[in-house]
């Protein structure tokens, strides 16, 4: 019996439902309330591993496309896909090494920390972002996992580092958020945060505020990239047809057919890689909705309670509606941004994170509005354009040196990380531990 | 009544409006299931009332839900007023 529980608790699901369950009863749930929302909270953790398995289904013929396609020009070619959910949902689903509990226990106990901090340290800032919150708390907890460490140690100091980045991050973001929105009100929780003061600090070399992109005439027509079906599907489509172009150039239709599509014609077999993806990442986001659903109101419930004066630190889209034409602007610098790194990082033989749509709207995006609140309409260009630009050359950096471990051997293969408030304490982490011969 | 909050992901600010309106209805003894949704999950699917940013009116053109356009997301006064009204012309 006891081996039965003691399996139990080791799956990753029941350590998010244990975690759910906790938040509703201390939230003096109803008692219906209380099982819907554990249960619901384990199927969410389900339905992602579902929406993985599709995600890197449809990620391993592309990647293959492109190094039949390029490495005969370029030997040491290689390419991923860089998707912070993809990365923790996989390892998670995995659960190698008792991984998938060490991430769900991280979340706990580095929120728990960040409250902490919050209620004793001046940076009265709750970070409420549900899918940051897992994604860094997974990230750390990849990150110490890979020294070797124990389960305990590995929670206790991925913990520590998320909580610390928790109630930090709002605080460093928080003179350009009043910059941006002319109130001090709430913050900015979202991993983007060190990139984004990147783009506000080049803004400020280069621009004026007074000068703001938010006075031009911007074409609305972009915005049906809001719609995340539509614009992951219209990039994969391109970045999935491109490589099969570039496969069939290299080695010829019949031998596509025969070692990449399975029979296939290779247009149709590209395009429909591409859907797959897109409906994979939609099945993986339904899953991390409904495991995040239940546990955030509680994090955000007990929080209040215990730091008194706090400011909610927000997702990334409630600063869009202060700028609307940056966020545009971001979208076309970042997209700059990465067409002109994918090159430059394949010549100089580094992994190369294929096309992002998600990196160039929310994240470009925001450093776009972030650039154009210290250097107006330049600032937006630049800011959007250095975010993805930059960013690349991190996500290749920690991808090629394995800065998190092993992460196909953890299971998220042909994946890698974007966010740079994970990757860059990420590499000082790891520097560190490489010091002490880890 | 069901009151769905919409942002781009489905989960993040969305997630955040769906929990300040809970909080506004819960204030004003208002019975309603309020959910949080991604852009792309608004059509085939049944609600009384979309919430959604102002950013988003022209992706939400053909949608023929009650809509409540929102300029600040976190301003509480402003989500308050739209959404009771939009509530009282529904019931």
């Amino acid at each position: 019996m006891s081996d039965i529980l003691v399996e139990l608790i080791a799956m990753p699901a029941v350590v998010l439902g244990i975690i759910a369950l906790i938040g509703l009863i201390a939230q003096g749930k109803k008692v219906q309330a209380i099982v819907l929302g554990t249960v619901k909270t384990v199927l969410g953790v389900l339905i992602m591993n579902l929406g993985i398995d599709g995600v890197i289904g449809a990620i391993e013929p592309i990647q293959q496309m492109y190094e039949e396609g390029i490495t005969p020009i370029l030997p040491d070619f290689q390419a991923f896909v860089t998707f912070d959910e993809g990365v923790v949902g996989a390892v998670q689903s995995a659960d190698v090494g008792q991984i998938g509990a060490a991430i769900a226990w991280t979340m706990l106990f580095g929120y728990i920390i960040h409250i902490l901090l919050a209620r004793i340290t001046p940076f009265k800032f709750l970070y409420l972002t549900g899918h940051m919150i897992w994604i860094h708390a997974g990230a750390f907890a990849i990150l110490f996992h890979s020294f070797g460490l124990s389960l305990f140690w590995t929670v206790a100091l991925a913990s520590i580092v998320d909580g610390i980045y928790m109630t930090v991050a709002p605080a460093i973001a928080q003179p350009v958020i009043r910059k941006i929105t002319g109130q001090d009100d709430f913050g900015f929780a979202h991993g983007q945060t060190l990139l984004n003061l990147l783009a506000a600090w080049v803004g400020k070399l280069i621009g004026d505020p007074e000068d703001t992109a938010e006075k031009l005439k911007v074409p609305e027509g972009l915005n049906f990239f809001r719609d995340m079906a539509i614009s992951i599907s219209v990039i994969m489509i391109f970045v999935s047809l491109l490589g099969a172009l570039l496969a069939v150039g290299q080695i010829g239709v019949e031998a596509f057919m025969e070692e990449i599509s399975d029979g296939q014609s290779w247009f149709v077999f590209a395009l429909f890689q591409a859907l797959y993806f897109t409906a994979g990442v939609l099945v993986l986001l339904q899953g991390v909705r409904m495991l995040i659903g239940e546990i955030v109101p509680a994090f955000k419930g007990i929080g209040e309670r215990l730091i008194p004066g706090s400011k909610p630190a927000l997702d990334v889209p409630v600063i869009f509606p202060y700028a609307p034409n940056s966020l545009v602007i971001g979208l076309i610098g970042g997209t700059v941004g990465q067409f002109i790194a994918i090159p430059i990082l394949a010549l100089i033989g580094w992994p190369v994170a294929l096309p992002s749509m998600i990196a160039a709207f929310f994240a470009s995006g925001a450093g776009a509005i972030f650039g154009n609140a210290t250097g107006g309409k330049r600032g937006a260009f630049a800011g959007g354009f250095i975010w993805c630009f930059v960013g690349w050359f991190l996500i290749s950096f920690a991808y090629r040196f394995e800065v998190f471990g092993d992460l196909s051997a953890l299971g998220a293969s042909g994946l890698g990380f974007t966010v740079p408030d994970a990757i860059v304490p990420g590499i000082f982490i790891w520097l560190i531990a490489k010091l002490f011969g880890a | 009544m069901k009151i769905a909050a919409l942002c781009g992901l489905g989960f993040g600010s969305s997630m955040m409006l769906k929990l300040s309106i809970e909080d506004i209805l819960k204030e004003e003894g208002i019975e309603a299931e309020v959910l949080s949704w991604d852009l792309g999950s608004v059509k085939g699917q049944e609600v009384d009332i979309i919430v959604a940013p102002q950013d988003m009116k022209s992706n939400l053109e053909s949608v023929e839900t009650k809509i409540v356009l929102l300029k600040r997301l976190t301003d509480k006064e402003e989500i308050k007023e739209k959404v009771l009204k939009a509530i009282e012309e529904e019931s």
